[in-house]
């Protein structure tokens, strides 16, 4: 068949009722909501790190323990500064809001913003399946923010119970201090979301796929698409479940948690975990997915052993299911069930360190080129080998059972989701971001904001473990003298990150003045790539291919190994 | 009196040295040698665990299960961490050194080499899923052992023998831990200034703790024990150690329970066998030194009326005056004062404290010598 020319195709394809602002509103264009997607995670993700920047202020000193204010009393000095000293209350909300933010709607929605906008043109489709579902899908994220953030303001704050929210304090203040509750419903909300992103991810992958794009040809940032959705798709009911609880339990008489009357605060522990040891996958693995684009495009080769990747992102997401008692070793478990989540524990370092390997053998050998989509991607391997190495250790139930809710674990999963996933999140959108906006970053200053934020990431994170080591528990306004020294330095590192965030934030806005890209593959990689999203103009055209795209007909396991 | 030997046989040797040595310093006066004595107890059964020695650093340091085990389910937790480690290492070395040498090996230097073209290597990545396998066996193996020694203490250890174990109930409440003696029939929690109180072990004496809470989830968590459980209302959840060493181990509330979560601090203090039980004895006699005490230090600015007090101390030593319960008396006055200087949060009344204090002291030390040396009443019918 002949095929039939863009300008013949656009007038039917590009139907606007609207501009302007009310075309973003009223947009179902998957590149549209993608890119909405990400300014909201962009801001999101700076609302968040000013949280945490709040609570590295109080941290960098011990804070109003109790000697320090002695010895500033009695050697005649000024009480150091204290955010929080007259409201401990305020600096839990803190933590709270803090995590519930970075994971519900920067890290898991961030990846859903490069999902939604690279995804469809990987495959050669030309929308997601369901358009509108997708648009619903992310305008429900604007009231869950809303909820979360405008809690700070009503009678009892936000919520203070951490963002596990373990009954019973989360029961506390029920019926008078409603931060709680609207907090569960941002988590309702923002877990709808992303139950309806999931069946539409997996809808699109199954049946969207461009004649000839059969599943050995997927591209792995698809594969693992389709793994993370089967992940929200059945973890995420079970958290709603498990927040349901909690909001019954405080407004309609119910005791599902309420020990005296026959619940079981462990049960909630049990059930909330269900869902949250998965959902570390659902923030970490589609950056699995696009990371191996990322390297084997600037090392001018091919992905290495595709196949074993896409095996070891299905062992992690089945691992993932069954391995959430993990985080609960000191709840008074049987040992022999201690035992068998260890394993289960230890065994998902066997599929991630594959991946590892992997990502190491595709760089090995090539012609590799240092943008700074690939520094971040190099700098991904390092901190997430550290962080992960530190998930082995804690994994062990003996040295488990001391480092649980320590600082230690802070440290941990702060190096896996900043030096894994936010590492990735900005290496996809270095790597993304001349397809999706038409312009180049400034690989200047994404030379200053990699290496603000690699060291910035391994001094805060890796200080965090010391000081976890030492004995400091979790979630503390205020600790002993003896954690001075670490985490002063995590506060240091917290600042190199934020400010690298900031040089971002700004080379995002600026990058809009920059010229216009006119080629279709700006990197010049998609000669060995072959992959689709290259193949169209910078930004894609709202119909993205004119006519089904020609699949290149590159196996990927083409080429059998010689030894490198 | 007679009554003297019977108490004084309990305090160790080197107290007796240090008394002496301070009653010859202070010229003779055995009454300060004893006050000496007597904060020398408070500071071991109620040590300030947030002093600051002249340098800034903690004069108690914290101490982790790790680089200082004090208990020996603390030191095989060591132990098996050092050995994971030591087989987990090649998987956090080799992946940094391969990157390092991709990183300078393979980078375009603009002379046109051609990049390899491999993409799979089935004996390659056969190793790397292998290796680590057998890592996780080897690893899984020593930590089997100590899974199952952690669940319940030695059977040899009789629970029911006081001097074989210390039973503890802990119960955790907003924001503090209340410790019940199972043995000794002891109950301790916060002082009289509302803070924390240690728990007080023996060392080489297996202790078993019952955990429970009052409120919402708690963790008990001394990172030098190498335990850690977590408290729950209407539950109990069980953990053991035998302390080795002899000293004070600080420790924090591990799971959040509310804004005071921070300050939900826990100190043990490991003492011998010898101590513990003039620790027995100064408990048994606490609640009786009370009512000396609030009428001590009602008034902050005032001294006490003297009246009232002296009726209060003579009614006080009527039960028993023995040596024992003399030194109970001085005891629990002097660690509530301490206790009181330690609180930050009455500032006034710190200055306070810290200004009346001695003469307050002095003036029951006189009491209770005056109460003591004159001629008993006599007293009961039988």
């Amino acid at each position: 068949m002949e095929p039939i020319a863009p300008a013949v195709i656009a007038p039917q394809l590009e139907i606007k009722r609207y501009t302007g602002i009310m075309d973003w509103l009223t947009t179902v264009d998957h590149k549209k909501i993608g890119l909405m997607y990400f300014w909201f995670v962009v801001i999101m993700g700076l609302v968040g790190g000013a949280m945490a920047g709040a609570i590295r202020v109080q941290l960098a000193t011990p804070g109003a323990v109790w000697e320090v204010v002695e010895a500033a009393h009695l050697n005649g000095t000024d009480v150091p500064f204290n955010l929080f000293s007259e409201n401990r209350h305020l600096y839990n909300q803190m933590v709270t809001m803090h995590a519930s933010i970075m994971i519900f709607f920067t890290i898991i929605p961030g990846f859903i913003a490069f999902m939604n906008y690279i995804v469809p043109i990987m495959i050669g489709a030309r929308d997601m399946a369901f358009p509108k579902m997708n648009a619903f899908g992310f305008w429900l994220l604007i009231p869950a923010a809303i909820l979360m953030l405008t809690s700070f303001f009503v009678q009892g704050g936000a919520a203070a119970s951490g963002w596990t929210a373990y009954p019973p304090l989360s029961l506390q203040g029920m019926g008078t201090n409603p931060g709680q509750d609207m907090w569960v419903f941002g988590v309702h909300l923002a877990g709808v979301s992303s139950i309806l992103a999931a069946i539409n991810f997996i809808v699109t992958v199954t049946n969207l796929r461009a004649p000839g794009m059969t599943w050995s040809r997927l591209p792995l940032f698809a594969w693992a698409t389709i793994f993370v959705s089967i992940i929200q798709l059945l973890a995420t009911p079970v958290l709603a479940a498990a927040v349901t609880m909690v909001l019954m339990d405080r407004n309609f008489g119910t005791t599902f948690t309420i020990a005296s009357q026959g619940g079981d605060p462990v049960l909630y522990q049990h059930i909330f975990w269900t869902y949250s040891h998965p959902a570390v996958y659902i923030m970490i693995l589609p950056g699995f997915g696009a990371i191996s684009h990322v390297f084997a495009s600037f090392s001018r080769k091919r992905i290495f052993g595709y196949i074993s990747m896409i095996y070891a992102i299905g062992a992690i997401t089945l691992l993932g299911f069954m391995v959430w008692a993990h985080h609960m070793f000191s709840v008074g478990m049987p040992t022999i069930l201690q035992a068998y989540f260890m394993y289960a524990s230890l065994l998902i370092g066997v599929p991630t360190g594959i991946k590892v390997f992997n990502w190491l053998a595709t760089m090995w050998g090539g012609s590799i080129r240092f943008t700074t989509s690939m520094k971040f991607a190099c700098g991904f391997i390092c901190l997430f080998v550290i962080g992960g190495f530190g998930g082995l250790i804690l994994a062990m139930v003996p040295t488990d059972i001391s480092l649980t809710d320590s600082y230690f674990v802070v440290g941990h999963f702060h190096m896996v989701l900043v030096g894994g996933s936010v590492m990735l999140l900005f290496s996809m959108t270095y790597y993304w971001w001349p397809k999706m906006s038409g312009h180049f970053l400034s690989e200047k200053a994404g030379s200053w904001v990699f290496w603000l934020m690699f060291l910035g990431v391994f001094v805060a994170f890796f200080a965090m473990h010391i000081s976890g080591y030492a004995g400091m528990p979790r979630r503390v306004p205020v600790y002993y003298a003896d954690f001075k020294f670490s985490n002063y330095l995590t506060t240091v590192g917290y600042f190199m990150t934020f400010i690298a965030a900031l040089i971002f934030f700004v080379d995002l806005l600026v990058s809009y003045r920059r010229p216009k890209i006119t080629v279709d593959d700006p990197w010049a990689i998609n000669d060995i790539q072959q992959s689709l999203e290259w193949a169209t103009s910078c930004p894609p055209p709202v119909y993205n291919f004119a006519v089904s795209p020609p699949i290149p007909v590159v196996e990927q396991i083409a080429h059998r190994g010689n030894n490198p | 009196m007679m009554l003297r030997a019977g108490f004084l046989t309990k305090l160790t040797m080197r107290t007796m040295l240090v008394a002496i040595a301070l009653c010859l310093a202070t010229a003779g006066t055995s009454v300060a040698a004893d006050t000496a004595e007597v904060d020398r107890y408070v500071e071991r059964f109620n040590p300030d665990i947030f002093q600051l020695d002249e340098n800034g650093k903690p004069v108690h340091e914290m101490k982790n299960a790790f680089s200082s085990p004090a208990s020996d389910i603390a030191q095989d937790v060591a132990t098996n961490n050092w050995f994971n480690l030591f087989v987990f290492m090649p998987f956090l070395i080799l992946p940094q050194i391969l990157l390092l040498v991709v990183i300078f090996k393979f980078r375009d230097r603009g002379d046109g080499r051609k990049p390899a073209t491999f993409m799979t290597n089935h004996k390659l990545e056969l190793a790397w899923t292998a290796i680590p396998c057998l890592a996780l066996v080897i690893v899984s193996v020593p930590v089997w052992e100590l899974l199952y020694k952690m669940e319940l203490p030695p059977t040899q250890v009789d629970t029911n023998n006081p001097d074989q174990a210390t039973i503890v109930k802990v119960t955790g409440r907003q924001f503090a831990w209340d410790y019940e003696y199972k043995h000794e029939n002891i109950s301790i929690g916060t002082d009289a200034a509302g803070l924390q109180e240690p728990l007080v072990l023996v060392l080489g004496r297996t202790t078993l703790l019952n955990i429970t809470s009052n409120d919402v989830n708690h963790a008990w968590w001394v990172p030098a024990y190498g335990v850690k459980k977590d408290a729950f209302k209407g539950r109990y959840t069980n953990t053991w150690f035998t302390p080795t060493v002899a000293g004070v181990f600080k420790g924090n509330c591990a799971e959040l329970c509310g804004p005071g979560h921070g300050i939900m601090f826990i100190s043990s203090v490991v003492v011998t066998a010898d101590e513990f039980d003039v620790y027995k004895s100064l408990q048994r006699h606490r609640a009786d030194t009370f009512k000396i005490w609030n009428q001590l230090q009602r008034g902050a600015g005032e001294t006490a009326s003297d009246a009232d007090l002296k009726a209060l101390v003579t009614k006080y030593f009527e039960k028993d005056a023995s040596d024992g319960r003399r030194f109970a008396l001085r005891y629990w006055i002097a660690a509530n004062f301490a206790s009181l200087r330690r609180k930050p949060q009455d500032r006034a009344l710190h200055d306070d404290v810290i200004r009346t204090f001695q003469s307050k002291r002095d003036q029951l030390e006189q009491l209770i010598a005056t109460v003591l040396s004159s001629p008993k009443p006599v007293a009961s019918a039988e």
